[in-house]
């Protein structure tokens, strides 16, 4: 078996090796002579597309095998053993990570092609590139990885490369800062995460720490200790899936290029911790409490960052909130213990949202990097490819039936609702409605009415090929990727859910033809009045509005950002300064330097009886006989 | 001569740094002589580890008899715990004389003689011996500092060398406690550190004496609440000096204690480790938070080398495989990036002569290589998996969970801490935009990113590939925790805690 597997570990190895070779070649030609750009650009798009190939081959793999043992593992070496803690450097391929690989590649392979237009006219090319690759190589470890602590190898790399493409327009300071609070603030989720792999590994991980010896042996934990775990890794999911209170680093990590939104903050890095909760499902099904804080947590992120989405005025602000709320609806899925919804929704998402933000980027490329929607209007005629990719991917967004994020929206709804969590559901249509107002608030304002900066516009294009074509494919994907899924009630097989079973824990709701009709009829009317209202406003060209009252609270995203710049930034950098320079030399260095001063002021008062005069020294011998003889005479006495 | 390759590792540094200091050499010559005999050390350590077959018990023993009426002995041997510490300063010790300009003379010659002095203290199987060579291991220090170092010299020479020295005066009386219980209990007198590690004392002279240890382990490491030498001397001795102390001279504390401190006092130690390892935390906490506040990034280096060493401290009072094994590959791990980040510290203060934070600046795009270089460092030194920091950072926060769940939650919180200031520091002065000051800043030359290599490859290395070392360190460090029987059994109550682990580590 052993040489068959092989290649599994070949699927993040080549963007690895892309990356070493991007930055070595650039290293070693960047002071000599200056490297065209595409060869840079062509040279990154290997590694992905190879792994992409490698990905199908795991499939059908996979596909071939039986049901009750579809999945196969390759351990590249033993990583590290001390004691009765083992770890190989270990890959997996399981149903569930062969359709995260499969999607996870191939859109990786797209915006790879795409950054090729986008970057042309960059700098430091190289670097980009390099990072990008670096990036998909982590993410296929993270997928891949047969442990919880190969998974965090990746975990911790994607963070790693999101910090670098974030601050990448590295001489303004904002971007830099936005770099330093992603990473701060996924570190504080690692936190979660490594503390919940060690109880995890001093409850049951001395039997085997790869997850299929640990869903053997779980069985073997209380039920508190499961809970502790499930809590703590879900600490880590909302660092790296922007959920309350957590979510904070996402919309700033625009300041990176827009491809990187695309791939890395919105299509596969931001949804590994939905990937996680569903690794882990035989945890979270063993108690219920869990569960439930998974999906409350995630339904409230949901909402809030609707609310927050409805507000903003930078395209890819609206799109980075869209993506903190469609995430809250995968951790209502999984949270449920709808985990093959969740993941279905993944990947549907993975699809629109890197559609819609590649549109984006093509608009933002062609307007000499404008960002604000009430800079543009009227793009529809000058950026009918654009447009039209846009709209299909807003439509998925938005989830209007049958495009791909309908199917799966609605199977996280179905889920919540049969499995009787009906305030979830609830939330759930609200949220959806609010989805599709501000989608199309965004469609209308940018590619409707009148152009509100004339001069851009006139100078504004479509976009070069090399941009359009990934659009047109991803969005033939946002409109059929729904169909893998279809549910009975449209006579589908839910070819996903069937497909992820042996990964995941799925609890399944009885199928009801009647509740699944109320969900879709509820679904649907939300979306359409969504729609409405934003077309009431918006369709027909709009002025850029003014904010007050709630709107104005909700502009300033209910100004979380400054209270935890109050409550958690300032007071911990007080905390430093006063300790440098109040505690450290006045308190733990007290009693050093007292010392010092004590020797020395001791030695000053002995110095006065060293006189140097014969005659001080004869009285000190006189009243040292004295006294002596004192004594003598006492004790002879 | 191959037979005694531990003595010709430590004497031949140490001569060749005598030879230096006397005979009338100029600068440039000392500076070759000085890299040719660290890197004739370097070879013959790469022999050693070959050789080395990774039993558990010492190897590479050499004995000679010295002061036999009081079982005092030139003995030497090294197991999986030594072995690292005498790689990490056999492998980063070279890199020092290729980096920087020409200095003194007399410069090169007590980075020899301090060389040698630490291959001695860790090599050294016998108190006596140790105790020698800890104090010498100061002498080069003094002088680099007190002659060479920055404008406020003085001060920072005199407070680094009397607090060490009060330190080790604490430890000679204690281990001639140890040896004096020996004697008492066998008859016979001994300085061995083996024979040493049979004797189980308690009770309250025994727990002085531990103490006595401990404060000058304390010091050494620096360990909260004894480190305020470290960031003035940190800050004002030469690159090189800096380097030693960080990379190397701090890891023989930690060294003291788990090889005299931990076997001797096993039942003692055991009762004051949760004490100690609170010690670590607050310390970790303590100096990563004063980091942030710095504006030297020197002293702000300074801060984070003590912060780590934090970490390290509560991997051995953690008294587990895991933990302790986590210790030692940290302190490589440490060794190869905070230790190194002072190398590129030097640097960055030789090219922009300044050391404030604030007058640098957009160095990443002056110098990428030099960026890319540091910035591994830096990540290895925050903990990032793939890297040699991982490894150590997650197998000490494993153990110190199991050892107490607060005290790991709390080592935990060093993930945090740790990249707040490194990003912050590395945003100021990479990131942005230039400064006058860093506006010409000079890549790194092909000469010096050749020295950078190897230890940056090791760096990836033993993020990647961790299993080939830490199957040299597991079985000294399991001996720790396997079935232990005191020749001299003294003890009558077995800690809950201790017993917990006894029982568990013999799966």
């Amino acid at each position: 078996m052993e040489h068959s597997t092989f290649y599994l570990g070949m699927i993040p190895l080549y963007p690895l090796l892309g990356a070493v070779c991007i930055g070595l070649f650039h290293v070693l030609t960047c002071k000599r002579w200056q490297v065209p750009p595409l060869v840079y650009g062509l040279l990154a798009c290997v590694g992905p597309a190879m792994s992409f190939f490698l990905a199908l081959r795991v499939f059908f793999e996979l596909r071939a095998l039986p049901l009750d043992a579809r999945f196969f593992t390759y351990k590249a070496f033993t990583w590290f053993s001390v004691g009765d803690l083992h770890l190989d450097m270990g890959f997996l391929a399981d149903p569930l990570s062969g359709l995260m690989l499969l999607f996870v590649t191939f859109i990786g392979t797209l915006i790879h092609v795409y950054s090729i237009g986008y970057m042309s006219g960059d700098k430091s090319y190289a670097k980009f590139f390099a990072y990008m690759n670096l990036f998909l190589g982590s993410m296929l470890i993270l997928v891949l990885g047969d442990s919880p602590v190969v998974m965090f190898v990746g975990w911790e790399g994607v963070g790693l490369c999101s910090y670098l493409l974030i601050s990448y327009y590295s001489e303004d300071r904002d971007n830099v800062l936005a770099g330093n609070k992603a990473f701060i603030v996924n570190r504080i989720g690692d936190l979660g995460f490594v503390l919940g792999m060690g109880f995890l590994f001093w409850a049951i991980g001395s039997h085997g720490f790869d997850f299929l010896s640990l869903k053997a042996n779980a069985h073997m934990m209380t039920e508190s200790s499961i809970l502790i775990v499930c809590l703590l890794l879900f600490v880590g999911a909302t660092g790296k899936s922007a959920q309350i209170p957590l979510y904070v680093w996402l919309p700033d990590a625009m300041a990176g290029p827009t491809p990187v939104s695309a791939l890395i903050h919105a299509a596969t890095m931001v949804t590994a911790g939905v990937y996680m909760v569903a690794r882990f499902s035989f945890l979270y099904v063993e108690v219920a409490a869990a569960g439930m804080i998974v999906a409350w947590i995630g339904i409230l992120t949901a909402l809030l960052a609707a609310i927050f989405g409805m507000f903003q005025d930078d395209i890819k602000k609206v799109l980075a909130y869209s993506t903190v709320s469609q995430l809250g609806y995968m951790f209502a899925g999984v949270g449920v213990t709808a985990y093959s919804a969740g993941i279905f929704h993944v990947f549907t998402h993975a699809f629109f949202k890197a559609l819609l933000f590649l549109g984006a980027g093509a608009v933002i490329y062609v307007l000499h990097h404008e960002q604000n929607i009430w800079k543009m209007g009227g793009l529809k005629k000058k950026m009918p490819i654009t447009y039209c990719t846009m709209l299909i991917g807003a439509l998925a967004l938005a989830g209007c039936p049958p495009f791909a994020g309908f199917f799966s929206k609605d199977e996280i709804l179905y889920s919540a609702l049969a499995n009787g969590h009906f305030f979830i559901w609830l939330i759930g249509v609200l949220v959806a409605a609010m989805t599709a107002y501000y989608t199309f608030r965004m469609i209308f304002v940018v590619f409707h009415g009148q152009p509100r900066d004339q001069q851009a516009y006139d100078h504004a294009h479509e976009a070069p090929l090399v941009m359009t074509v990934p659009l047109i494919i991803l969005a033939i994907g946002a409109l059929f990727a729904g169909f893998y899924n279809l549910p009975a009630i449209f006579g589908g097989e839910q070819m996903i859910s069937h497909w992820l079973a042996p990964s995941v824990a799925d609890q399944h709701p009885h199928d009801s033809f009647l509740l699944e009709f109320f969900v879709i009829a509820t679904s649907v009317a939300a979306f359409a009045f969504g729609l409405w209202v934003a077309y009431k406003r918006f369709g027909k060209g709009a002025e850029e509005p003014v904010f007050t009252g709630f709107a104005r609270f909700a502009y300033h995203k209910f100004y979380v950002d400054e209270l935890y710049d109050a409550v958690f930034v300032r007071p911990y950098k007080a905390i430093g300064a006063e300790i440098s320079e109040g505690v450290e030399p006045n308190m733990t260095d007290a009693p050093v330097t007292g010392i010092a001063r004590l020797y020395m002021r001791v030695g000053t008062l002995v110095k006065v009886l060293q006189s140097g005069y014969v005659r001080v020294y004869a009285i000190y011998m006189v009243l040292g006989l004295g006294i002596m003889s004192f004594i003598l005479s006492q004790s002879l006495n | 001569m191959f037979a005694h390759l531990l003595s010709v590792m430590i004497f031949l540094p140490i001569v060749a740094g005598l030879i230096l200091l006397f005979a009338p050499l100029s600068r440039t010559t000392a500076r070759i002589v000085g890299f040719g005999v660290s890197l004739a050390v370097l070879v013959l350590s790469i022999d050693v580890y070959a050789g080395f077959t990774a039993t558990g018990k010492l190897e590479f023993v050499e004995y000679i008899p010295w002061i036999p009426s009081l079982g005092i002995a030139y003995h030497l041997g090294i197991d999986g715990i030594s072995l690292f510490i005498l790689m990490a300063s056999a492998v980063l010790l070279p890199m020092v004389y290729v980096l920087f300009g020409t200095r003194e003379k007399g410069y090169y010659a007590n980075l020899l003689l301090v060389e040698g002095a630490m291959i001695g203290a860790v090599c050294a199987a016998d108190l006596v011996l140790f105790y020698v060579f800890w104090e010498v291991m100061l002498l080069p220090v003094f002088f680099m500092l007190g002659l060479y170092g920055g404008p406020r010299k003085i001060p920072a020479t005199l407070k680094i060398t009397l607090y060490t020295i009060a330190g080790s005066l604490l430890m000679l009386a204690a281990l001639a406690y140890l040896a004096v219980q020996y004697h008492a209990l066998t008859g016979e007198w001994s300085f061995s550190i083996e024979k040493m590690g049979l004797l189980d004392l308690s009770g309250h002279a025994a727990a002085l004496a531990l103490f006595g240890f401990m404060i000058a382990f304390a010091i050494k490491i620096p360990l909260f609440p004894f480190h305020t030498w470290l960031p003035d001397a940190y800050t004002e001795a030469p690159t090189a000096t800096t380097f030693v102390l960080s990379a190397i001279m701090a890891k023989i504390g930690v060294y003291g204690v788990i090889r005299v401190v931990m076997p001797a006092f096993e039942m003692e130690f055991a009762r004051y480790a949760l004490f100690f390892a609170y010690a670590g935390v607050i310390g970790m906490m303590y100096c990563g938070l004063t980091a942030i506040a710095q504006k030297d990034y020197k002293r702000l280096l300074a801060f984070s080398s003590a912060s780590h060493m934090g970490i390290i401290a509560v991997g051995v009072f953690s008294m587990n495989v895991q933990a302790l094994t986590g210790t030692i590959y940290q302190i490589v791990a440490h060794a190869t990036s905070t230790g190194v980040l002072f190398l590129f510290a030097g640097i960055l203060e030789e090219r922009t002569r300044t050391r404030s934070i604030n007058d640098l600046g957009g160095i990443a795009s002056q110098a990428p290589i030099f960026a890319l270089f540091f910035a591994i460092a830096m990540l290895a030194s925050v903990g990032l998996p793939g890297t040699s920091g991982f490894i150590g950072e997650f197998l000490i926060i494993l153990g110190a969970l199991k050892f107490n769940v607060a005290i790991g939650v709390l080592t935990g919180l060093s993930l945090i801490i740790g990249v707040c200031y490194m990003l912050w520091l590395f945003q100021r002065v990479f990131f942005e935009k230039s400064k006058t000051a860093s506006e010409r800043f000079k890549d790194l030359s092909p000469v010096e990113s050749l020295a950078f290599v190897p230890v940056i490859l090791l760096i990836l290395v033993m993020g990647i590939y961790p299993h080939p070392f830490l199957r040299k360190i597991e079985p000294s460090t399991a001996q720790y925790f396997a079935a232990a029987t005191p020749v001299v059994a003294q003890a009558t109550t077995v800690t809950p805690a201790l017993a917990a682990d006894l029982t568990t580590e013999k799966n």
